[in-house]
């Protein structure tokens, strides 16, 4: 038996745990499994829909018959996979532990606050990962160099206007602007300048919406599967839309 | 020769792998498992495309299912879901040069409307790569989450700390 007092306090974590998983970039079905593995640790029957920018969460106390529900917003958080990864890890531990909900929110709180990786690490790897995806292509050494510089233009541009709140889909565009005029100076030099200026912009291909909308169509969450598609898609018409600023400016010379 | 090739794919792949994995901030536990992932399905889509003469979608499909079963085998050990390995695992497989060119030749289109030969063209060529990017790209999410709903009973326990002492 559970006092409304304590259920409601479980429900409160559990929210919070979800719309975090969701904010992160976390497939639908393992939010729910894992909010639902949290419950059960707790003696508590957990159900939640999701949408795109808020979710639906009851829980239920089968032996008072008390029930709560509340709607919540997702906040709007970078993707993180290790976020993903140890919040998951946390609920099986819950469960297998039987952790009481103390123990859990001050794990929860703990993980939460871990640093994540370095603005400037991801910048260069970010750089010459495009780099390796240009030869990937059949981009020579030349264009490989172009594209690295490009994508730090790009990328440190992303970056700076992400971290003062600029909307996500001018951000889209102005990097991919960028990225492309700055592989566009690849038309000076005897190399294989078509291959560095599509090259230059795919850092900003939203991989994760694109992946989790499929997941969530397969798993039967059908709504929010194409919520997340359309949303990849409008980023992905931002960035063909930043690049067709460049393409405008120097198509000429490509033909 | 063709081993020096194929190498180079796979490294190169790897590398793009970690970059692109970075930005969405995964465990560092798990960069050398997400680097083989890349390395091993896209050296085996250039395999598969360059000898076998394997359409880009069958391959894309072929070496997106094999990640996503490695993701499976290779999750456990870091503690980690299948997603976090497979989708940085992925992402240099993205068809990059056709969605530039679905981009270039829509815009050559709009340019060139009033010519008649030619724009009749630029769509054709427009509608051609718009094809192999969603296909492409559709194969590869599809073929890498198969193994999810699969095996669903030992991917959805990844993270689960293995039982000791029982």
């Amino acid at each position: 038996m559970k006092s409304k007092q304590e259920l409601t306090e479980i429900l409160d974590f559990i929210t919070e745990y979800a719309t975090y998983l969701l904010g992160s970039g976390v497939h639908t079905s393992r939010v729910i499994r894992n909010s639902q593995r949290i419950g059960v640790s707790q003696g508590v029957d957990i159900q939640l829909s999701s949408f795109q920018k808020s979710i639906i969460i009851t829980a239920h106390d089968e032996h008072s018959r008390e029930a709560i529900t509340r709607v919540v917003a997702i906040p709007a958080l970078p993707i993180s996979f290790e976020r993903n990864s140890d919040l998951s890890a946390l609920s099986w531990d819950a469960l297998d532990e039987r952790l009481p909900l103390d123990e859990i929110r001050r794990r929860y709180e703990k993980l939460i606050a871990k640093p994540r990786i370095d603005p400037i690490f991801v910048l260069i790897t970010v750089g010459l990962a495009n780099a390796s995806f240009c030869r990937l292509f059949g981009g020579d050494w030349t264009a490989m160099g172009i594209v690295f510089t490009s994508t730090l233009v790009g990328f440190s541009a992303r970056q700076q206007m992400q971290a003062r709140g600029v909307n996500h889909f001018l951000v889209f565009i102005i990097s991919a602007f960028l990225a492309s005029l700055c592989a566009s100076s690849a038309l000076f030099f005897d190399c294989t300048a078509e291959t560095a200026l599509a090259t230059s912009v795919l850092f900003l291909v939203p991989g994760v919406p694109l992946i989790n909308g499929v997941i969530d169509i397969v798993d039967g969450h059908i709504l929010i599967g194409v919520s997340r598609l359309i949303n990849a898609m409008l980023l992905i018409i931002c960035i063909a839309i930043g690049l067709s600023a460049t393409l405008l400016m120097i198509k000429d010379s490509l033909l | 020769m063709i081993a020096v090739d194929i190498l180079l794919d796979g490294v190169f792949a790897a590398i793009a792998a970690i970059g692109f994995g970075a930005i969405s901030d995964p465990p560092m536990r798990a960069f050398p498992r997400i680097a083989l992932l890349a390395a091993v399905g896209h050296a085996l889509r250039f395999c598969l495309m360059s000898y076998a003469s394997v359409d880009i979608a069958t391959a894309s499909l072929c070496a997106a299912v094999v990640i996503g079963l490695g993701s499976l085998w290779l999750g456990r050990g870091v503690r980690c879901p299948m997603t976090v390995l497979y989708i940085p695992a992925l992402l240099p497989m993205i068809p990059g040069i056709y969605a530039y060119k679905t981009v270039f030749s829509l815009i050559m289109f709009l340019q060139s409307l009033n010519v008649p030969g030619e724009g009749v063209q630029y769509m054709q060529q427009f509608f051609l790569n718009a094809t192999v990017s969603v296909s492409v790209i559709i194969m590869l999410a599809a073929g890498a989450t198969l193994p999810i709903f699969i095996f669903s009973r030992r991917a959805f326990s990844l993270t689960r700390r293995r039982k000791q002492n029982q």
